[in-house]
């Protein structure tokens, strides 16, 4: 697989002055529902940027105005330094879109397939033969040129689709859940290809429910929650933002039975049972430092439980995630300062 | 594997939606099966028809068969057309490229075209064999077979425009019920229905076989043309993004129709009469597409009129997208008819022009006021109550007037509602039928006021969209920032 996708024909005109990406108090219902409401965020040029957000929070909408496809009820939204509503043709020309679900069409192999999307983003003659032949190198499908594009694996519609939305070389890519359904190793083929764009310095925002491979591929996250974002920054912050102060998880494992474990954790002090495990549990304890930890392991010993491991665990994201929507509801959440940077109204907008 | 020669079975200057349809649609099993069972039967028929005693018969089934496949199961291939890439989401993706509504749909459009010709190609071998064995006039034959497949590509235009409706139900209504009830089309149906009761020499069938002389066969390949792009700039409405301005070439282009079949009406021996009786045919069918357009609130959309000057300003009263503005089209377009038919005919007749034209309108006022006002597309409801109002109530209506006709007495509640107003106009006394008509013509002006409420409503609430687009010309011109 070669290591880069990128086009040899000048790049689409883009505003370098402002961000890739910015959008501003956009609001969008749908008859009563606030699908979104207020969303505002940038993304700087050459950034990935992870969109998290539960089923119907609003991620699906907000990517689908940015990508023209539909309108802001108010609100603006800039892509390359072009408003999407003014100048919906500009962006396009600069827009990778990758939906959460599509169709592929019958009776169509996947090199024609490929063939009808670089003929309708104006390619011509050899450089569209050498376009479709660099696209499917890097995304792997040559071997599938000659399959019916409605009679691929998941994996490969998903890297097809991947491959035409770069036809035309974006310098944003805007992926609805690329990763959806995909299995592991589909998984990690398309987190391989977005690493690569990443690396060509394409802005990318990317949506997806596995928290921990967009912690790995992101710069930063944008976390929205009933059509508001709720956080945006990179994942250390998040998790560190909605961790309560003075609790640690520990994994313990023990020799045989780890009902023994449950059993004593459950007349422990300052323990509470977070999760069993197959050979023992996790435990969070009501403290942090590291004599309080030291602590509990030297009781567990003397209390006659053969412990085999005991580490602290790192917070994970999922974790983070799941706390701040609790926090959300129980309105204990203090959400976070826009980011800096975000910029103001002027001229770029009446483009 | 060599991409230069598996991708070498169409030219670049084709549209590339023509070479997708034209890929997919060669290969279906669909085309494959019709092709040959067309063929089979015409070998057996042309083989048939070396027989002196049965030629009118074989001719019958011959020509059937050919009106069957060119104008009936190759346009109903655009059923789905469109509908089936809104919901597998496709659709979203080709308007990421650089294909413009309008292309999209052409190409689709294209392509059944494109089939039906080739099908058409492939049935000339029998006309001359049914020339050589059957001693038949062979250029009426050809000329026949030409005006089917005519006929046909305008039908899968009617289609494809359809198939942008999401609802298959809706789809189904409009395509299969008027086949049911013996038209070939719903609206064909309504207008000959409908126009052709109001003024008995004023439907395209009447023109085209009993009018129109030497310059018929032009005639209705320009009416073709011009039907076709009515249906597919219909469609391409439908699915282009909000700040596209489609609507000043659509109304534009019609315009520019009318006064090219005047004109040539006054030029020919067809008449100008004869054209404005054309004119009427397809008033309806024009005033329904500046009628469902929504109203556009991005500013983009005002700023295109207002760089142009006092001439913009005043052209966005006329073509700029949404209904408030094609109610305004509208009464241009009725001005028009009822002037030239007013002026080539008789003022009886340019008033039932006017009653037949607010019986669009009140379709239109319903759906304002009783059609949800978030519904980003007004074409369904439009078809809803069009269907509802033409077909149903006109239908209980005919047999609430001919007890009322069969007692020599004027129905003279029909003036109330439109659609029914020409069978009472029809079945009144003579004495009666003046009195009728006026009477007609007021109650008819109650429901383009209604909608001139609506759209003073709906005007106001665009008002900040336009003050945008202003500013944005303005600011430009200026060089300031907003």
């Amino acid at each position: 697989m070669p290591s880069s996708v990128s086009n040899s024909a000048p790049a689409h005109e883009m505003d370098r002055s402002q961000p890739a990406v910015v959008v501003e108090d956009l609001h969008r219902t749908f008859g009563a529902l606030k699908a979104v409401d207020g969303v505002s965020f940038s993304i700087d040029h050459g950034r990935v940027v992870g969109f998290v957000g539960a089923n119907g929070a609003g991620k699906t909408t907000t990517m689908r105005i940015m990508a023209t496809l539909d309108s802001p009820g108010s609100g603006r939204v800039c892509m390359g330094g072009h408003n999407v509503v003014h100048h919906p043709a500009k962006v396009r020309r600069l827009l990778g879109w990758m939906p959460d679900s599509f169709g592929t069409y019958e009776h169509m192999t996947v090199l024609e397939y490929l063939d009808f999307y670089a003929r309708a983003l104006g390619f011509k003659g050899a450089d569209r033969l050498r376009r479709i032949q660099e696209v499917m190198d890097f995304t792997d499908l040559t071997p599938l040129a000659d399959r019916m594009s409605n009679k691929m694996s998941k994996g490969q519609t998903q890297r097809l689709c991947l491959g035409r939305a770069l036809l035309h070389d974006p310098q944003i890519l805007i992926l609805d859940e690329p990763a959806a359904g995909l299995d592991p190793k589909a998984r990690v083929e398309l987190k391989n290809l977005i690493r690569i764009l990443a690396q060509e310095g394409k802005t990318i925002l990317i949506s997806s429910h596995i928290l921990s491979e967009l912690g790995e591929m992101c710069d930063s996250l944008l976390f929205i929650d009933k059509g508001r974002i709720v956080h945006h920054g990179d994942a250390e912050s998040m998790v560190r933002g909605t961790a309560t102060a003075g609790e640690t998880l520990v994994n313990v494992q023990i020799a045989g039975e780890p009902a023994k474990l449950i059993e004593w954790a459950l007349t422990a002090p300052l323990i509470k049972i977070e999760e069993e495990t197959k050979r023992g549990a996790r435990l969070r304890i009501q403290a942090a430092d590291d004599d309080t930890l030291s602590g509990v392991l030297r009781r567990m010993i003397q209390d006659g439980l053969p412990v085999l491991d005991y580490h602290r665990e790192e917070r994970r994201l999922e974790d983070a995630f799941i706390d701040m929507l609790g926090q959300i509801d129980n309105n204990t959440f203090k959400a976070p300062q826009p980011p800096a940077g975000l910029p103001q109204k002027n001229a770029e907008d009446v483009k | 594997m060599n991409v230069a020669l598996t991708l070498s079975d169409f030219p670049d200057r084709l549209s590339p939606m023509v070479v997708k349809e034209l890929r997919q649609g060669l290969r279906t099993r669909l085309f494959g099966g019709v092709l040959l069972t067309l063929h089979l039967m015409l070998v057996l028929l042309t083989l048939l028809s070396g027989g002196a005693e049965n030629t009118a018969v074989v001719s019958g089934w011959f020509d059937g068969i050919i009106t069957l496949v060119l104008c009936i199961i190759m346009p109903l291939r655009g059923f789905s057309a469109v509908a089936d890439e809104l919901k597998s989401g496709t659709l979203d993706m080709l308007a990421l490229t650089r294909l413009s509504a309008g292309r999209i749909i052409f190409g689709k459009w294209a392509a059944i075209a494109s089939q039906s010709l080739l099908l058409m190609l492939s049935i000339l071998p029998y006309v001359v064999a049914r020339f050589v064995f059957g001693g038949l006039d062979l250029f009426g034959e050809i000329a026949a077979l030409f005006y089917k497949w005519l006929a046909g590509v305008v039908i899968a235009a009617v289609i494809v425009a359809l198939s942008t409706q999401r609802q298959f139900w809706l789809r189904a209504l409009v395509v299969f019920l008027p086949l049911m009830i013996g038209g070939c089309g719903a609206f064909s149906f309504i207008v000959m229905s409908r126009m052709g009761t109001s003024t008995p020499s004023g439907s395209m069938f009447y023109f085209f076989t009993k009018s129109g002389g030497g310059t018929a066969p032009l005639l209705a390949v320009v009416m073709a043309a011009w039907a076709i792009f009515f249906f597919l700039s219909l469609a391409a409405t439908r699915i282009a993004p909000t700040a596209s301005l489609l609507s000043v070439i659509k109304r534009s282009v019609h315009l520019l129709m009318i006064f090219a079949l005047l004109l040539l009406g006054w030029l020919t021996s067809a008449g100008v009469a004869s054209m404005a009786a054309l004119v009427v045919s397809v008033l309806p069918l024009l005033m329904m597409d500046a009628l469902t357009e929504r109203v556009n609130e991005v500013p983009s959309v005002y700023a295109a009129f207002y760089q142009r000057g006092c001439l913009g300003r005043a052209a966005m009263w006329l073509l700029a997208p949404g209904w408030v503005t094609g109610l305004v089209y509208s009464a241009l377009l009725v001005a028009l008819a009822v002037g030239c038919v007013g002026w080539t005919r008789s003022v009886e007749e340019a008033k039932l022009v006017v009653v037949s034209a607010a019986g669009v309108w009140m379709i239109a006022a319903l759906v304002q006021l009783f059609s949800t006002r978030r519904s980003r597309d007004l074409l369904p409801p439009f078809i809803i109550f069009w269907l509802l109002v033409n077909v149903v109530i006109a239908m209980l209506g005919s047999l609430l007037v001919m007890p009322v006709a069969m007692r020599s007495t004027t129905a003279k509640f029909t003036s109330l509602l439109p659609q029914l107003f020409p069978l009472g106009y029809a079945t009144a006394q003579p004495a009666d039928k003046a009195a009728l008509l006026d009477l007609g013509v007021l109650t008819a002006c109650i429901w383009p006021m209604v909608l001139l409420i609506a759209a003073v409503l709906a005007w106001r609430h665009a008002r900040p969209a336009r003050q945008e687009g202003w500013r944005m010309i303005h600011c430009q011109k200026g060089g300031t920032a907003v």
